[in-house]
C-alpha cells in the first residue's frame, strides 16, 4: 500500500482550489448563521477566518494537536449552547462547527472531495430552517458552484480551467433534472410535515398570542412579515369592511385581556338573522404554530377546517405549514341574542381597577337614559374629540392602564382603544368583548389575489346590542380614521417605527415600491403553492388525472419505479449513444443493416460492411442487386477519397423500395 | 512445351499483380491467401517471415516472387557458424588496383532469402535485420545503399529450437508480416505430387512486371486513401489489445503504421483506391499476430486466434 501511494501520488489540491472551497463553504453557511447561536457562528466564523489566514502563511496552519483540541472546543462549544448534539438546531450546529474544522485539514484531493460533499449536507440542513424561494435559489446557486468545484477537482488532465468543468456541471444537472421532475412529484409525501420526526420546534412564530396587554400588538405591527393571502372568487369588499377576526377575548382584569371560559350553552350561534351577500373566498395562511385561523366578519361556512362558536375558524391542529382554506363570509350579518350566562360574562369587570373618573365618564353617557346605541355612540364621540394620539409608541402605563389611558397618557395603538373601550361598555352595562384579527388587505395585481401583512394586525371590540346581536365597533378608527385609510405608507417604509417620513401615494418610488413587492409575493405564492404545498393529495389528484387513480398508493410507488427506471435508461441511452456522430451516411448503412437484421441477416460482430453484403447476397440472391447497389454506393463514399454529396439522398432513394421479407 | 506461353500482359501494373498471384497460383498450389499476403507485404515495401515447417514450399515461394517480379534473388542459409560478413560481404584487398575491394555480400540483391534465420547467432541475425530496417549497410565507414526494391523473406522452423536462437519479440516487430504456409489440401496435393517439378516451373516462369513498375506500385500503395472511419477503427483496434488485458502488452504504433500500410497494399491489390475495413480485418492476423503474446502464455499467437481474440470483439466503422 505505501509503496503504491510512492508511486502514485495522490495529487495536492492547488491553493487556488482550497481557497474557492473555503469561500463556497463561507457562502454556503452564511444563511445558517443568523438562525443559530451567535456562539456557534462565533466559533465557525474565526475558523474559516484561520482557513484564510493559513492560505496565505503557511505558518498559521494549526497542527494535527491543536486541531483535535479545536475540535473538542467546537463539540464544547455546541454541548454549551444546545445542551445537545442532535435536534434541529444542535445537529446543524454541531455540523457547521465540523464543517469549519474539516477546513482546515484539506491535505489531499479526496479532503478536498469529501468537505464539498459535506457543504452539500450543509445545503439540506438549511432547508430544516427556512424554504422560501429567495434561500433556494441562493443555494442552488452554491451547489452548483461547488459541482463546478468538484468536477474541476476531479478533471483528470489539468484542471484548473472553468470552461470544461462548467460543461460538466451543466450536463450532470440536466442529467438530473428529468430524475428530479419525477422524485418531486412521484416520491410518496408525508402527511405529517418533517417537525413531527422528531425535529425540534422550539421556534415559535411571532404571531398573534391568546392574550392581549397594550405593548404585544406594537411588536406584531413592526413585523413585516406576510399573515396569509386571499383569493377572492368575486369582487372583494371595500377596504374599511376587510376585518379579519381570529380570536375573540372575554375576560380581563384590568391589565390584560385573555379567551377566558365563557359559559358555552347549546350549540354554536350559526343562525343568522339577516344574510346580505355572500362573500366566497380561498386563503393561505402562513405558518402560525396556533390552531386559529381568520377570516372575515363573518364567517358563515368553512371547507377542510372547523367553524368554532363565536364564528371563529379553527385548524384540526397547529398550523405548522401553509394551510389553504376556503370560507364564505356575510358582511352585514346579525347574530342572534346570546344566553343570559354568555351576557353576564361579557359584563364582568376587573376588579379594583375601575376608578371614579371612569364610572363619571360612562355616566355622563348614560345621562338622561340613552339606550345602549347612544351610549355607543357618544363613547365614540369621546375618543374622537378628546386628545387620542395614535402611535405605535406608547409611553409605558402604570398599574392602571385603562384609567391612565382614558385621563392621562391618550397616546396608544389599537390595543389601548380597544381595551378601554371595551371596560367603558361593560362599565355601562353593555356587554362587550375584544377581536383579535387583521385589518385591510393590500391588493397584488400580479398574483390576483390579496395580502395580509403581520403589521395588519389589529384589535377592536363587539358590543352586544339589543335587536342587533354583536356589532363591531372600531375605536381605534374614531381616533385616527387614516388607521384605516392610508394603509400602506408606514409599512411600505419597513414598518419603521416611528415612521419617518412619508411617501406619498401616487409618488412613483412609492408606486414602483409598491410594485416590486407585489412581483415578489406573488412569485412567493407561486413558489408555496406549486412546490411548498405539493402534498400528498396534489399526488393522488395527479394520478387520478393520468387515470390511474385506482393504483391509489400503491399506484404512485410503481408508477415512480416504471418512470424512474424509464428517465434512468433514457438517460444511460443518451450516454451510450452521444459520443456517435451523427454521419449521415453512417445512418443509412444503419437502417440498411436493421431491415437485413428484421430477416434474420444482421452485421455479425466484427463483420465489415462489404462481408455482410457478400454474406446476405449469398444467403439470399434474390437480394443481389440493391445490396450490391447499396454498398457500390456506401462503401466509396463512406471509405472512398471523393464522396459524392449526393450519395446520401441516392442510399435514401434505394432504402425506400429495400424491404426485406423474410422467404416463406 | 517447354517454352513458357506467351500471357496476355493487362494494361496497369494493377492490372498484372493480377496476373502475378495466377501465375504464382499456378505453382504453389492451393495457397492465393498467403501468395496474394506476400505480394502484399512487398507492396507495402514490408519484410516477410513464414513459420512452417520444411519442405511445404517457403524457397519455392521466395524463389517464384523473384522470378514473376523480375527481382534478382539470393539465398543464405542461417547457420550456427554464420558471421555477419557473410551476410553483408566483405572487403578484400585488391592487389591491382592496390586497395580494398568490398564484394558485395547475399544481402545486396532485391529479394534475399534468409531461410531459418533462427539458426544463426544474434550477430549474424542483426547484421541482416539492421539491413532490413535501414535499407542500407555500413562496411568498412562506408555506407553503401541496399538495392530498390529490397525484400526480405525470411523463414523460421518452429520445430526443432533446440540449440536456436529464436528471435525476440523486438526483432519479430520488423516483420511486416509472419505468415504460415502449412500443407496444402488434399486434391491440390494429389496435383503437386501428378505434376512437374517445382523448381522447373519457377525457372520457366517469365517476369510479369519490371523493377520500376514494383517501385511505381510500391508508390501507389501509400497513395490509397484511408478515411478517418478505418483510420478510427484502426486506432481501436490498437487500442484494444492494449486495454482489453487479453495480451501481455498491446500493439505498437510501428504496428499499427504496418497495419495500415499493409491494409492499404491490401485495397490495391482488391483494385480500390480507397481501404475497407475489410482490408484492414484481412491483414490484420497476418500483420499482428507474432508482435502479440496471449497474456498469461509464454508465446506470440496463432494467427487463427487473432481474429477470435480481436476482431469480434472490436466494433467495425
Amino acid at each position: 500500500m505505501a509503496t503504491e501511494r510512492a508511486h502514485w501520488p495522490e495529487p495536492v489540491p492547488d491553493r487556488l482550489q482550497r481557497l474557492w472551497l473555503t469561500l463556497l463553504v463561507i457562502a454556503g453557511a452564511l444563511p445558517l448563521l443568523p438562525r443559530l447561536d451567535w456562539r456557534i457562528g462565533a466559533f465557525a466564523s474565526a475558523l474559516f477566518a484561520l482557513r484564510l489566514l493559513a492560505l496565505r502563511w503557511h505558518g498559521v496552519q494549526p497542527g494535527r494537536w491543536l486541531l483535535v483540541l479545536l475540535t473538542l472546543v467546537g463539540i464544547a462549544n455546541c454541548l454549551h449552547v444546545y445542551g445537545s448534539l442532535s435536534g434541529r438546531q444542535g445537529g446543524a450546529a454541531l455540523f457547521l462547527t465540523m464543517l469549519a474544522l474539516k477546513l482546515l485539514e484539506l491535505h489531499a484531493r479526496r479532503d478536498l472531495q469529501i468537505a464539498a460533499i459535506l457543504l452539500g449536507f450543509l445545503v439540506v440542513v438549511q432547508f430544516l430552517f427556512d424554504q422560501s424561494l429567495g434561500l433556494a435559489l441562493y443555494l442552488a446557486l452554491v451547489v452548483g458552484a461547488m459541482l463546478t468545484l468538484l468536477a474541476d477537482i476531479n478533471a483528470t488532465t489539468g484542471g484548473g480551467r472553468l470552461r470544461p468543468a462548467l460543461t460538466t456541471t451543466t450536463r450532470l444537472a440536466l442529467q438530473a433534472l428529468p430524475l428530479t421532475l419525477v422524485l418531486f412529484l412521484l416520491f410518496p409525501r408525508l402527511s405529517a410535515p418533517l417537525w413531527d420526526l422528531g425535529l425540534d420546534a422550539e421556534q415559535a412564530r411571532t404571531g398573534f398570542s391568546d392574550t392581549m396587554e397594550p405593548g404585544a400588538v406594537s411588536e406584531l405591527v413592526v413585523n413585516g412579515e406576510l399573515a396569509f393571502r386571499v383569493r377572492f372568487d368575486a369582487t372583494p369588499p371595500p377596504p374599511d369592511q376587510r376585518y379579519w377576526r381570529g380570536l375573540v377575548l372575554w375576560q380581563t382584569d384590568g391589565r390584560r385581556w385573555t379567551v377566558g371560559e365563557p359559559p358555552r350553552t347549546g350549540p354554536a350561534s350559526l343562525a343568522l338573522a339577516a344574510a346580505a351577500d355572500r362573500l366566497d373566498y380561498e386563503v393561505v395562511l402562513e405558518p402560525t404554530d396556533r390552531r386559529w385561523l381568520f377570516a372575515l366578519d363573518l364567517p358563515v361556512a368553512a371547507e377542510g377546517v372547523v367553524l368554532a362558536p363565536d364564528h371563529l375558524l379553527r385548524a384540526s391542529r397547529a398550523v405548522e405549514s401553509a394551510l389553504r382554506y376556503r370560507v364564505r363570509s356575510v358582511l352585514d350579518a346579525r347574530t342572534p341574542a346570546p344566553s343570559a350566562a354568555l351576557r353576564d360574562y361579557a359584563l364582568r369587570l376587573p376588579a379594583g381597577t375601575i376608578t371614579p373618573r371612569m364610572r363619571a365618564l360612562v355616566a355622563s353617557w348614560r345621562g338622561e337614559g340613552a339606550d345602549d346605541q347612544t351610549v355607543v355612540r357618544r363613547a365614540l364621540a369621546y375618543f374622537n374629540r378628546e386628545a387620542f394620539h395614535y402611535t405605535l409608541l406608547p409611553p409605558p402605563l402604570g398599574p392602571n392602564p385603562v384609567d391612565t389611558f382614558l385621563f392621562e397618557t391618550r397616546r396608544g395603538f389599537c390595543e389601548h382603544y380597544a381595551s378601554s373601550f371595551a371596560t367603558l361598555m361593560r362599565l355601562a352595562g353593555i356587554p362587550s368583548r375584544v377581536v383579535l384579527g387583521y385589518l385591510g388587505s393590500e391588493p397584488n395585481a400580479i398574483g390576483g389575489y390579496h395580502m395580509v401583512w403581520q403589521s395588519d394586525a389589529h384589535a377592536w371590540v363587539e358590543v352586544l346590542l339589543p335587536g342587533r346581536g354583536w356589532v363591531r365597533v372600531d375605536p381605534t378608527a374614531a381616533v385616527d380614521p387614516s388607521r384605516i385609510d392610508n394603509q400602506s405608507a408606514s409599512r411600505l417604509l419597513g414598518a419603521g417605527n416611528p415612521v419617518r417620513f412619508e411617501l406619498a401615494q401616487d409618488a412613483w418610488l412609492a408606486r414602483l415600491a409598491r410594485g416590486a413587492r407585489q412581483f415578489a409575493d406573488s412569485i412567493d405564492a407561486a413558489w408555496q403553492q406549486w412546490v411548498l404545498d405539493f402534498s400528498a393529495e396534489d399526488q393522488l389528484g395527479l394520478l387520478q388525472r393520468l387515470g390511474l387513480g385506482g393504483l391509489g398508493e400503491y399506484g404512485l410507488a410503481v408508477l415512480m419505479v416504471v418512470t424512474f427506471s424509464l428517465t434512468l435508461g433514457a438517460v444511460l441511452l443518451g450516454l451510450v449513444r452521444a459520443p456517435r456522430e451523427p454521419d449521415p451516411l453512417v445512418a443509412r448503412h444503419a437502417r440498411f443493416c436493421r431491415r437485413l437484421a428484421r430477416i434474420g441477416l444482421a452485421p455479425h460482430p466484427g463483420e465489415g460492411p462489404q462481408d455482410h453484403g457478400r454474406r446476405v447476397i449469398a444467403a439470399r440472391p434474390d437480394l443481389a442487386a440493391p445490396v450490391s447497389r447499396f454498398l457500390a454506393l456506401y462503401l466509396p463514399a463512406r471509405f472512398g477519397p471523393a464522396p459524392d454529396p449526393r450519395t446520401v439522398a441516392r442510399l435514401d432513394a434505394l432504402l425506400r423500395g429495400f424491404r426485406p421479407r423474410r422467404r416463406r | 512445351m517447354n517454352r513458357p506461353e506467351p500471357r496476355p500482359v493487362p494494361a496497369s501494373p494493377v492490372d498484372r499483380c493480377g496476373a502475378v498471384l495466377e501465375a504464382a497460383a499456378a505453382v504453389i498450389l492451393g495457397k492465393e491467401h498467403e501468395l496474394r499476403l506476400a505480394l502484399t507485404c512487398l507492396l507495402a515495401r514490408g519484410h516477410l517471415l513464414i513459420e512452417d515447417l520444411p519442405g511445404v514450399g517457403k524457397t519455392t515461394l521466395a524463389h517464384l516472387l523473384a522470378r514473376l517480379l523480375g527481382l534478382d534473388y539470393a539465398r543464405i542459409q542461417f547457420t550456427s557458424d554464420l558471421l555477419p560478413a557473410d551476410v553483408i560481404g566483405v572487403a578484400v584487398y585488391d592487389r591491382a588496383s592496390e586497395s580494398f575491394r568490398f564484394h558485395p555480400g547475399p544481402v545486396f540483391s532485391q529479394l534475399v532469402l534468409a531461410d531459418e534465420i533462427n539458426r544463426a547467432t544474434p550477430k549474424a541475425q542483426s547484421a541482416l535485420l539492421e539491413a532490413m530496417e535501414e535499407r542500407q549497410v555500413t562496411v568498412e565507414g562506408e555506407t553503401r545503399a541496399l538495392p530498390e526494391p529490397f525484400f526480405v523473406i525470411a523463414t523460421q522452423n518452429p520445430l526443432h529450437q533446440i540449440g536456436t536462437f529464436p528471435l525476440p519479440e523486438s526483432q519479430l516487430d520488423r516483420f511486416l508480416m509472419r505468415i504460415e504456409l502449412g500443407y496444402p489440401a488434399a486434391h491440390q496435393e494429389k496435383r503437386l505430387l501428378a505434376g512437374e517439378d517445382r523448381r522447373a516451373l519457377v525457372a520457366r516462369q517469365a517476369p510479369v512486371l519490371v523493377p520500376a513498375e514494383l517501385a511505381a506500385l510500391q508508390e501507389l500503395v501509400v497513395a490509397v486513401h484511408a478515411a478517418p472511419a478505418v483510420i478510427d477503427y484502426v486506432h481501436d483496434l490498437l487500442a484494444f489489445t492494449r486495454a482489453s488485458g487479453r495480451f501481455a502488452y498491446g500493439l505498437s504504433p510501428r504496428a499499427g503504421l504496418g497495419l495500415v500500410r499493409a491494409a492499404k497494399a491490401w485495397a490495391l491489390l482488391g483494385g480500390r483506391d480507397y481501404v475497407l475495413p475489410e482490408d484492414v480485418q484481412a491483414v490484420l492476423p497476418a500483420c499482428c499476430a507474432h508482435r502479440l503474446v496471449g497474456s498469461g502464455e509464454g508465446a506470440v499467437l496463432d494467427a487463427c486466434r487473432v481474429d477470435a481474440e480481436i476482431l469480434a470483439h472490436v466494433p467495425v466503422p
